[in-house]
């Protein structure tokens, strides 16, 4: 019978377990980024380790969880998003193994001026998708206090895309002594980390919509 | 020949089976919580059980109507009720085996001449308003309840999926046997002034004849169930009520309720018994229930465009079933009478109608015939179980393995 079977238990674990991984990645990149603009290579190829082994474990358990949801019919009238919602958080976890891959192999060079500006971007940035971890698991245990929970998402997501246009002007209109190119990557650089945001927004407006249907 | 007589009602029992199961199990089914396997065995199951055990309730209440009391207008009784049925549907004209019926045991009376007893029908016609307002108001009570519980607990919702699961089963047997107990007399209940079988002994338990033969009806609701039942689970669940889970969990238990307060003796007893007037045991529809059980969770949602519509064809339904089957009856009663000579009942004074009733059908070989019956139901059922397991099993293993090879091709 289904009440409280090992499969229940199991699940729950799982998906705890994701946003565990989700939210770990986040703090592993912030420390990551912090460490390339520090020059701290050691601390940095650590870091790419780390979100590796991250997106990996979070891959398997997307893929169990989703499977154990269809074949055990859980949920089945909120499955569609459930999975569409771990999909988008994997998102996330991916994005941020790829900036950092990115950082790893084209190895931007910033300037000096500018490192309190990307700081600050990736702060607001991995904050919008750590805000957006609490509302996550509020989903499945108080789906009434989810819409509260991502005002915080949203807060930062502005706030980024304030940091970024703001960094963006001082890059093209401020710093005639870098080349197009190096402000073309510095700019490439910067979307990179704005994606973070953007990535939690999309996970946000399907949370959101997932709880109205919840309560409703 | 004696059961080429009950196949009538037997089919109005297998055609009960396959429209009215959907109202206990098609939200959970339709919205895939509970497979149709799992679902049809147990309503089968606790169906047979709620018609043989709690069904001469409602049985009572219609030969009161109208105690049918020749094998032939048993017959003629059912299948008026059958027909009008078909036609209603085929119509697209919301119609219930119980207003149907009513309606042909009136047909008959008026045939032969009997008087139809105007309390028990002032009661039944009262219960069938009632029933879907009583679902509206259990519906919204359960409902409210059941939020509020939800809220405070604070509860995963993949553990209230899961109790939410096991509750859909348990409301779901609680609400086929009260659908068995409640609907049986519509579809055995002509029948049973006419016969009379020597009592079943089956080691646990003795079986009089109403209840063999309300056994019998149930194995026909059963099939119904289990041979037709699927496709109409799977509309109701995806195409007409779009519930949530506790939603289609309340609307059950309300429905269930209300079937089982209107045949339960016992509590019409309690209830007597404490100084308040007795619950009319009165076989009510199901469906018509349940539509009263969704109106009220949308009233509780604070939906205001309320199907008006929908409740005109419920109200139309009362009166033009029960008069089209009537009328239908009558005149089935007339040609079997007089153009194929068959003995259609006859008008009875009061306390004279079982005596004679009974007289003449009693054959013991139809007990022998139960017994074989039961016998085979219960070994087909064990082996179906066991097949069932087995597969469930196998699928599951492949699954594992699957996933399994996997993950090791991707290392």
């Amino acid at each position: 019978m289904a009440l409280f079977t090992r499969t229940t238990k199991n699940l729950i674990l799982r998906i705890d377990e994701f946003f565990d991984d989700v939210e770990i990645g986040l703090t592993v990149f912030r420390e990551g980024i912090k460490a390339y603009l520090g020059n701290d290579s050691e601390a940095f190829q650590r870091h790419i380790a780390k979100i590796d082994a991250l997106e990996g474990n979070a891959d398997r358990l997307q893929r169990t969880i989703e499977n154990e949801m269809i074949t055990n019919s859980i949920l089945p009238q909120h499955l569609g998003e459930v999975v569409k919602l771990i999909d988008q958080m994997d998102e996330i976890l991916d994005t941020l193994k790829s900036s950092l891959n990115e950082f790893s192999i084209e190895l931007p060079s910033i300037p000096e001026s500018l490192t309190k500006n990307f700081l600050n971007i990736t702060e607001a940035s991995v904050s919008s998708a750590e805000e957006l971890i609490p509302a996550a698991r509020a989903y499945f245990k108080a789906p009434y206090t989810v819409r509260e929970k991502l005002l915080k998402v949203y807060y930062f997501e502005s706030e980024t895309d304030k940091l970024t246009r703001s960094t963006k002007k001082t890059i093209f209109q401020d710093m005639p002594e870098l080349d197009l190119a190096h402000k073309a990557h510095l700019r490439y650089i910067i979307h990179h980390l704005e994606n973070i945001s953007d990535e939690a927004q999309k996970a946000a407006d399907l949370l959101s919509a997932m709880s109205v249907k919840l309560i409703m | 020949m004696i059961l080429l007589f009950l196949a009538s009602g037997l089919f109005l029992g297998w055609s009960l089976g396959a429209n009215d199961a959907s109202n206990v199990f098609g939200s959970a089914v339709g919205s895939k919580m509970i497979s149709f396997r799992r679902a049809a065995i147990i309503a089968s199951l606790f169906v047979v059980l709620g018609a043989v055990f709690q069904g001469s309730g409602t049985a009572q209440t219609l030969g009161k109507l109208g105690a049918v009391n020749a094998l032939g207008g048993s017959f003629t009784v059912a299948l008026a009720a059958a027909v009008t049925i078909f036609a209603m549907t085929k119509l697209a004209l919301p119609v219930s085996t119980t207003q149907a019926i009513v309606g042909a045991i009136i047909g008959w009376n008026l045939f032969t001449g009997n008087q139809t007893d105007s309390r028990s029908l002032t009661q039944i016609a009262v219960t069938w308003i009632t029933g879907p307002f009583l679902g509206a108001g259990f519906a919204i009570a359960l409902y409210a309840l059941l939020r509020l519980i939800r809220k405070k607990a604070g509860i995963h919702i993949l553990k209230f999926e899961s109790l939410t699961k096991t509750g859909l089963l348990a409301v779901g047997a609680f609400g086929a046997y009260s659908l068995g107990a409640n609907n049986i007399a519509n579809v055995m209940g002509v029948f049973i002034p006419a016969f009379m079988l020597p009592p079943l002994n089956l080691g646990i338990i003795t079986l009089n004849s109403a209840q063999q033969l309300f056994l019998l009806g149930g194995f026909a609701i059963a099939a119904g169930i289990l041979t037709y039942s699927k496709k109409v689970m799977e509309t109701v669940g995806s195409n007409i009520i779009e519930l949530s889970s506790e939603a289609a969990l309340v609307v059950v238990l309300a429905q269930s309720m209300v079937l089982f307060i209107f045949s339960s003796s016992a509590l019409s007893g309690m209830v007597e018994n404490i100084g308040l007037p007795a619950i009319p045991l009165v076989p009510v529809s199901s469906s018509q229930v349940i539509v009263g059980c969704i109106m009220g969770i949308g009233i509780y949602k604070g939906v205001r465009n309320i199907n008006f519509r929908m409740l005109g064809e419920i109200a139309a339904g009362w009166i033009a079933a029960p008069v089209a089957s009537a009328a239908l009856a009558f005149f089935s009663l007339f040609f079997m009478k007089n153009i194929f000579g068959i003995n259609v009942g006859t008008k009875l004074e009061a306390g004279t109608l079982q005596k004679s009733a009974f007289m003449g059908l009693s054959d013991p070989r139809l007990s022998e015939i139960f017994r074989y019956a039961l016998l085979s139901i219960l070994i087909a059922a064990l082996v179906s179980a066991m097949a069932y397991f087995l597969y469930d099993r196998k699928r599951k293993s492949e699954l594992r393995r699957s996933e399994e090879k996997f993950w090791m091709n991707l290392k």
